[in-house]
């Protein structure tokens, strides 16, 4: 069957946007804090990019926090943030995505089993090991009754909750809480510096330039109050979103975006800002570096793991950034891949790959 | 409109049976699997039950013709049940139509990790365990052993899992976003999930009873429960045969507390209702209840409450079928939406078995035998950990 017939059956429009009201990030830089804008970039230290974690007490009732888990206190926090920001006191959907879930707890309940030859167990860390802990936690906050999903694809889990909720606006949903979180503990960062999956970056060196293996494992968590109407808090919008399963080249890569863009009515030459998911691993980098001059030549690449890390929801922080850069109408120089900066900053596409199988584009707007 | 959506093809491995006709047989022969612990090692396997699938890895490698040493059971038994689906829908990947792939877990790979967790720090023998550990890797794996598939995604809600993965797949073919969806879940059983379970002190010793007054707990079973589900331009196109409709389904959420249900059921009312809704089906349409039903305590008062809340004084038939097959988790929606189908396309309700006496409070009584019946409405539920509630409602093709 040729791509027209196939064409019959897909859908030729998908108008669905998504305004975002409002975000929370919290990641290896100071993007808790909201007046942050790349001016203060921290480097990781060695070859893990640890998250900056806010005082918590400020986000979570005592009470909660003592039993919470580094990747539920980080989520319940972000998701704080952002639906402060939007002004909203219940959403319509709780979506989050993660590619581990609650490693410590999952770690700690493993630990205690084979360390005592499982007896003397306590249930809390098993409770909170299930991996749609930080999602339940924030509706059980809420009293938040209605739709609640958790995504846990690799490096798709953001994405994910993303493409769900632009279809929960079509099915009429109003506000919905989307977000990306990832943890790692010492033992699991242990065991991939033992299994060679790290690298130590050389400062000068771009990340999209970078010619060893291995990348810079990070984590941390991005929420956002995602509304199908527009409203005066309204940052910028989310126009579509799209993942590709194991794209055989570059070129594959780049018969898709013209696609998703042409979906869009869009070219690639009306991007102000391509950020891509450039993780410094020699081969996981391969078909970008293809890709690049042919973004190059129609608009600014930039990149984003040289300052947030690799990991599962690594597309959360793009997006938080993607959403700052047309809220700022600036690319940070950190960022920037291409000399030329942009002028002024209308769509923002994020072009996200993961470990070299998990590819997305993401198109974020101003609105 | 949006165009309706098909299963067609359906694939299972349990403790019944390791395809749908062994665990059909098992069903209609009343007979569960759920016996004394053979495969899983734990220092509790002769004071628990559990329903395993009656296979050693080694086997499952073998019917699944891979020797690659990173499978783990997890994987084994998803593309096992995901690949008797797709032969059994007849879809053909490779026919330009986009294919998805949304599967469901809980654990993973921990079946695996578990045995070696300790050892990767002093040897690297198992270091493959860092890339098979999660939850996408059996679901990638699927995609893989299937071929031609244009997206995949995972998604894990504790015991509803499966249930959202069928209703996500459903949503994206009424989107036009894919045209046909091999959709379900996946749980081996592991020592994680078994002392958890026991921590939680909610493991019968004895076999499950699932709506009993005397219910103890559950009993953990493993497996792995796909379908093919298909909009029906994609059928029309290809002359395939639909098994059932998928009408109607609801997510909601409890959000009581994060492992016990509300003793209203007010989260699991509202998806039951939720789901009619969407179908436009009353309430009396239901013909029968595949019912969440583990044996807790605390979960088949609550569903018991909700059942109430919704179908007043004329409460449909309704059996729990997890005393054949166990507690599968993620696989437990996947697993009764085949067991559902089957009894639309047999006219079967398949008995809750163990049980003796009614719930005081409720007074309900479930089928407590095979029951032949012309079927045309079922409603399935599932519910989870951190209050996940999902109902899904199959009728007749």
């Amino acid at each position: 069957m040729g791509e027209t017939a196939r064409h019959y059956y897909l859908r030729k429009h998908n108008l669905a946007k998504a305004y975002i009201n409002g975000t929370g990030c919290i990641s290896p830089q100071n993007s808790i804090d909201s007046d942050w804008f790349f001016d203060e970039v921290h480097s990781p230290k060695g070859d893990y990019f640890e998250a900056i974690e806010p005082s918590y007490k400020d986000f979570i009732a005592p009470n909660l926090l003592r039993r919470m888990g580094r990747a539920i206190k980080m989520g319940v926090a972000a998701g704080n943030i952002a639906i402060q920001q939007a002004g909203v006191k219940n959403v319509d959907a709780i979506v989050t995505g993660t590619g581990l879930g609650c490693f410590e707890d999952s770690e700690r309940f493993l630990l205690a089993i084979l360390d005592n030859d499982e007896q003397f167990l306590t249930p809390t860390s098993f409770i909170q090991s299930t991996h749609n802990t930080v999602g339940s936690q924030i509706a059980l906050i809420m009293k938040c009754h209605d739709y609640n999903f958790t995504y846990v694809h690799r490096g798709f889990s953001f994405e994910s909750t993303v493409q769900d909720a632009l279809m929960l606006f079509d099915e009429g949903k109003d506000t919905i809480l989307v977000g990306g979180i990832e943890e790692h503990t010492p033992n699991y960062i242990l065991l991939n510096r033992k299994a060679n999956k790290f690298q130590v970056r050389e400062p000068d060196m771009p990340i999209w330039m970078s010619e060893k293996r291995g990348i810079q494992m990070s984590e941390g968590a991005a929420f956002f109050v995602l509304s199908r109407n527009k409203t005066q808090s309204s940052l910028a919008c989310i126009n579509g979103i799209q993942t590709l399963y194991k794209p055989k080249n570059s070129e594959d890569i780049l018969k898709k975006l013209h696609m998703f863009l042409s979906s869009h009515r869009l070219t690639l030459s009306d991007m102000d800002v391509a950020l891509m998911g450039f993780s410094g691993d020699l081969i996981f980098d391969e078909k970008l570096k293809s890709l690049l001059p042919e973004i190059e030549k129609e608009t600014t690449a930039g990149a984003f793991k040289n300052v947030c890390g690799e990991y599962h929801t690594a597309t959360a922080f793009a997006m938080w950034t993607a959403t700052k850069i047309i809220e700022r109408q600036q690319l940070p120089k950190v960022l920037a891949i291409s000399a030329k900066l942009p002028s002024k900053i209308k769509y923002v596409l994020i072009i996200n790959q993961y470990l070299d199988i998990n590819y997305s584009f993401t198109l974020v707007s101003q609105c | 409109m949006s165009q309706k959506v098909y299963i067609t093809g359906l694939g299972m491995i349990s403790a019944i049976g390791n395809n749908v006709p062994e665990c059909f047989l098992s069903l209609s022969q009343s007979k569960t699997g759920i016996g004394k612990i053979q495969y899983l090692t734990t220092r509790y396997k002769d004071e628990f039950l559990a329903g395993e699938i009656k296979l050693s890895n080694a086997e499952l490698a073998d019917l699944v013709g891979d020797q690659n040493p990173a499978l783990n059971r997890n994987s084994y038994i998803a593309m096992l049940a995901a690949k008797e689906a797709v032969l059994n829908s007849g879809i053909d990947t490779k026919d330009g139509l986009r294919t998805g792939v949304i599967s469901s877990t809980t654990v993973a790979g921990m079946s695996k990790t578990e045995l070696y967790y300790k050892d990767l720090f002093k040897n690297d023998e198992h270091l493959d365990v860092l890339d098979t550990h999660d939850c996408g890797d059996s679901t990638e794996r699927i995609a893989d052993y299937i071929g031609n598939v244009d997206y995949v995604t995972t998604i894990s809600t504790a015991c509803s899992s499966a249930a959202n993965a069928i209703m996500l797949g459903c949503r994206m073919i009424k989107h036009g976003h894919l045209d046909r969806v091999v959709v379900g879940g996946v749980d081996a059983l592991s020592k994680f999930t078994f002392n958890g379970f026991n921590t939680l002190m909610i493991l019968d010793r004895e076999w499950c009873r699932p709506f009993d007054e005397n219910r103890k707990g559950l009993n953990l079973g493993e497996g792995a429960a796909f379908v093919v589900i298909e909009g029906e331009n994609a059928l029309n196109h290809r002359k395939g045969k639909a098994l059932a409709e998928l009408i109607g389904y609801a997510n909601t959420n409890d959000a009581y507390h994060l492992t016990a249900s509300s003793p209203e059921g007010f989260g699991a009312t509202l998806a039951i209702q939720q789901a009619l809704a969407l179908s436009g089906l009353k309430p009396t349409d239901i013909d029968y209840i595949n019912m969440h039903g583990t044996g807790t305590p605390n979960n088949d008062l609550s569903e018991s409450k909700a059942t109430v809340a919704v179908f007043g004084n004329q409460v449909p038939k309704f059996s729990s079928t997890k005393a054949f097959t166990g507690h599968t988790l993620a696989a437990a929606a996947s697993i009764e939406a085949v067991i559902s189908v089957l009894s639309l396309q047999n006219s079967m309700i398949f008995p809750n078995l163990n049980f003796n006496t009614p719930i005081a409070e409720t007074g309900l009584i479930p089928e407590t035998t095979l029951v032949h019946t012309p079927l045309n409405v079922i409603l399935s539920n599932s519910f989870g950990f951190g209050g996940n509630c999902s109902s899904l409602l199959f009728k007749k093709a």
